[in-house]
């Protein structure tokens, strides 16, 4: 189906010049392992393993030193330092589970399609529309734009997560602070918002329920 | 060479036998045979189709395909419907269109998906290409109704025009007034996407002079107690997509919907119905019996009513539902729907922490026995077993697409608490000719030997929240021989998998990885080594190299190109 235009190369004449294949591993050969098993105890004996097969990289490791996990005094210790980090992402995740950008997979033309309201804040049904969420089955969902000062990425966050201040505040400075090193504990932030005649405002001014009722976006401002 | 030459066939021969191979892995197949055959492949071949608008220069395509009618070009990657491709990365149409323009003036079709279009670009289309007729903008954004109304105004041989999913800029409703009073052309017309009004008056004269109108699809803001005076003008619709279906039940407005629904004798597919009010359904049990395509993805009806409907439904081919359906409804279609082929069940609230339906794996297994033509699903839940798994590979070995998303992350099969590798495992060994998976739950590396031992047909596969470490990536990009599509986002896969098979990556379109734990000396390293691919790193938190070395780069989007790196990178990008 597709235009190929001569695009897949034959992969051995695309390695020309090229010392990934030759040094590491043959692709031929690789087709021809048989599948690996996981666990290292399985390893069958006349077959190289993974970590015989990348053991190879070490010979590299002189030419291409940028190669982070090249350098690396064996493959276990770096194993294990991957997974540490591995689990670490892991548990952030679990926390922020509902915040994970894109998940579930569902179109973002869809959920605006399903639930058209969600920009639509500042209908004076908010009250209703908590109310209705038993009904349709909780579909309601209100996003805002978050900034915070100094930093290029924007997110969205869903309002209807959070019950009070406390919580998104507490939310947000983690969303954000995670892409910042060292800052976590030094600086302090305040959350303003704006509303919808378009002011910046201090977040806390009003009682929670007026605050999703009216509010546009948020910014992170740090003192 | 000369002599081998002169035994062959003359050229137009050669072209009159060529114009019978239509599939486009065939065409490039016969270009491949030699000099000769590659010279008059090019000059009849009419349609190109581009799977990554950055993967070859429209100035290449142009120059080898002289005669081409129609294209089809695709941008962004898929996970941009997720919205994990940063605003404004790229996937402009406008330089294609501009070079089209001068070189392809008897252009017919322009199909495109996840593209930026600009209002200039459809102004551009639309006094370009003297006969063109077809054009389908999906998942497309950057253009507004200013653009479609240049479309209207004077493309006089439009037959097609299909929006669908994509982001307009609803600036009036009017430009479908756009369209001359003489025109009358339109076969197919698809607004769905669309936020606010379209003139009404104008869409039922259109409607009116349109003979041949086979596909409307009209957008939420078309009122329910309007459908039946189109419907009217348009007796031979043989796919009709509603407005918002609710009103206040007014029997006389049911009576005459009703009506003009049955009118309708052609009818086959079905869409719509937003904000579905069951008092209405009635209306269009008279055409369920022929129809072959529903989709009730807009309509938040609940199970019962659900049931009534699609119980009637009993050539019923392609079904999208919300989980409404619930297990009892799925049961139902296993009963009645037999020659059900593709099914998508999408959550009604992906974001709630608690199930608010009773949808589980019970439902998949049931149409998975009850519904043996059935080869592509699309399932959102939020329980699953290894053995619905299993149940569902050894009913339906026929699948060829199976998309399961369980909606928390790492979700292990709620029975064994196991991972869900052996029931994924079974999905790829039974399935012989699966070519797009995407996975969910619990998985460890072992799912990723099961897909590289079995899934040899697999193009496409969309990974999230798996596997343990580079082994994983690396079966599958050893072990499955036509992947062309791999994403990735959140799993522990760096480095080591993707260097091994650097040379695999030549082979396929693209490859995703996001939140995964691929260094940025890596990605330096494979952009210089391999100059056919284009390494892209996306991070909008500033350049990859000032964080420390171990950082994982955010977003890595690598693909095959011969047209070398880009020229319209957004900053954010790090090549």
């Amino acid at each position: 189906m597709e235009l190929q235009l001569g695009l897949a190369l034959p992969i051995h004449n695309s390695t020309k010049g090229f010392d990934l294949n030759n040094v590491w591993l043959e692709p031929k050969e690789m087709v021809g392992v048989e599948p690996w098993n996981y666990k290292k105890n399985y390893v069958k004996k006349n077959k190289r393993d993974f970590e015989e097969a990348f053991g190879n990289s070490k010979h590299v490791s002189q030419t291409l030193p940028l190669l982070l996990w090249s350098g690396q005094p064996n493959d276990d210790d770096d194993h294990k330092g991957q997974n540490t980090r591995t689990s670490y992402t892991i548990n952030k995740n679990n926390k922020e589970e509902n915040q994970a950008v894109g998940w579930p997979p569902v179109r973002s033309w869809r959920k605006k399609s399903l639930h058209p309201h969600q920009s639509g804040c500042g209908t004076d049904k908010h009250g209703m529309r908590m109310a209705k969420t038993e009904n349709v089955g909780g579909s309601n969902t209100m996003y805002v734009k978050v900034k915070m000062e100094g930093m290029a990425i924007a997110r969205k966050i869903d309002l209807r997560l959070y019950h009070s201040y406390q919580t998104l505040s507490n939310s947000l400075i983690t969303m954000f602070t995670k892409y910042k090193k060292g800052d976590k504990d030094g600086a302090r932030y305040t959350l303003t918002y704006q509303d919808k005649d378009g002011d910046w405002l201090l977040a806390g001014d009003v009682p929670w329920q007026a605050f999703v009722e009216c509010v546009q976006r948020l910014k992170i401002v740090k003192e | 060479m000369l002599k081998k030459m002169s035994y062959s066939f003359p050229e137009d021969v050669l072209e009159h036998v060529f114009s019978f191979v239509t599939t486009h892995k065939d065409r490039n197949a016969i270009s491949l045979v030699c000099k000769s055959w590659y010279e008059v492949e090019r000059w009849c071949r009419r349609r190109v189709f581009v799977g990554n608008c950055y993967a070859v220069s429209p100035v290449m395509v142009t120059r080898r395909f002289p005669e081409v009618r129609s294209v089809e070009l695709k941008g962004k990657p898929h996970f941009a419907d997720f919205n994990l491709v940063p605003e404004g990365w790229g996937a402009y149409v406008y330089p294609w269109i501009e070079i089209m323009s001068t070189s392809y003036p008897w252009l017919e079709e322009i199909r495109l998906k996840r593209m930026v279009v600009s209002d200039e670009s459809l102004e551009l289309i639309s006094k370009s290409f003297k006969n063109f007729k077809v054009l389908v903008l999906s998942s497309c954004e950057g253009f507004s109704t200013v653009g479609l109304a240049a479309i209207a105004a004077n493309c006089r041989n439009l037959r097609e025009l299909d929006l669908r999913e994509s982001e307009v800029d609803d600036l009036s409703g009017h430009w479908l007034s756009h369209f001359p009073d003489t025109y009358s052309s339109l076969v197919s017309l698809n607004i769905s996407c669309l936020g606010s009004e379209v003139s009404f008056s104008a869409l039922e004269r259109l409607v009116g002079r349109c003979p041949n109108l086979r596909t409307l699809r009209l957008n939420r803001a078309v009122p329910l107690d309007r459908l039946a005076s189109l419907l009217r003008r348009a007796p031979q619709l043989v796919e009709f997509g509603t407005g918002a279906y609710s009103a206040e039940l007014r029997l006389d407005v049911l009576s005459t919907l009703d009506g003009a629904f049955s009118s309708c004798k052609e009818l086959k597919s079905l869409s719509g119905f937003w904000d579905m009010v069951p008092a209405y359904l009635p209306a269009i049990y008279s055409v369920c019996s022929g129809l072959t395509s529903l989709n009730l993805s807009y309509a938040t009806i609940q199970s019962p009513d659900l049931i009534k409907l699609v119980g009637r439904c009993l050539n019923l081919q392609s079904l999208w539902v919300l989980d409404y359906i619930e297990d009892s409804g799925l049961e139902a279609i296993a009963a009645s729907c037999k020659d059900l082929q593709e099914l998508r069940v999408f959550p009604s609230d992906p974001f709630g922490v608690e199930p608010n339906v009773s949808l589980t794996d019970q439902g998949l297994v049931s149409v998975s026995e009850g519904c043996p033509r059935l080869h592509s699903v699309l399932y959102f839940c939020r329980q699953m077993s290894n053995a619905a798994l299993v149940a569902v590979a050894r009913n339906r070995p026929n699948m060829t697409r199976f998309r399961l998303c369980i909606i928390e992350p790492r979700t292990p099969d709620y029975l064994t608490l196991e991972p869900l590798d052996v029931g994924f495992g079974a999905i790829v060994e039974h399935c012989k000719e699966l070519r797009r998976l995407s996975l969910s739950g619990l998985l460890t590396d072992r799912v990723f030997e099961y897909i590289g031992t079995y899934a040899k047909k697999l193009e496409m596969l969309s990974v999230a929240f798996a596997g343990n470490t580079d082994l994983g990536l690396h079966h599958v990009m050893s072990g499955c021989e036509s992947l062309r599509k791999l994403e990735i986002r959140d799993c522990p896969f760096g480095d080591k998998a993707i260097l091994a098979n650097a040379a695999k990556l030549e082979t396929m379109r693209s490859l995703w990885m996001s939140s995964c734990s691929v260094s940025f000396e890596a990605c330096k390293l494979l952009g210089q080594k391999m100059p056919r691919l284009n390494v892209e790193v996306i991070d909008e938190s500033g350049p990859p190299d000032s964080r420390p070395q171990d950082c994982p780069v955010e977003k890595l989007y690598i693909y095959r190109t011969v047209a070398g790196p880009r020229f319209d990178t957004p900053t954010f990008v790090w090549t």
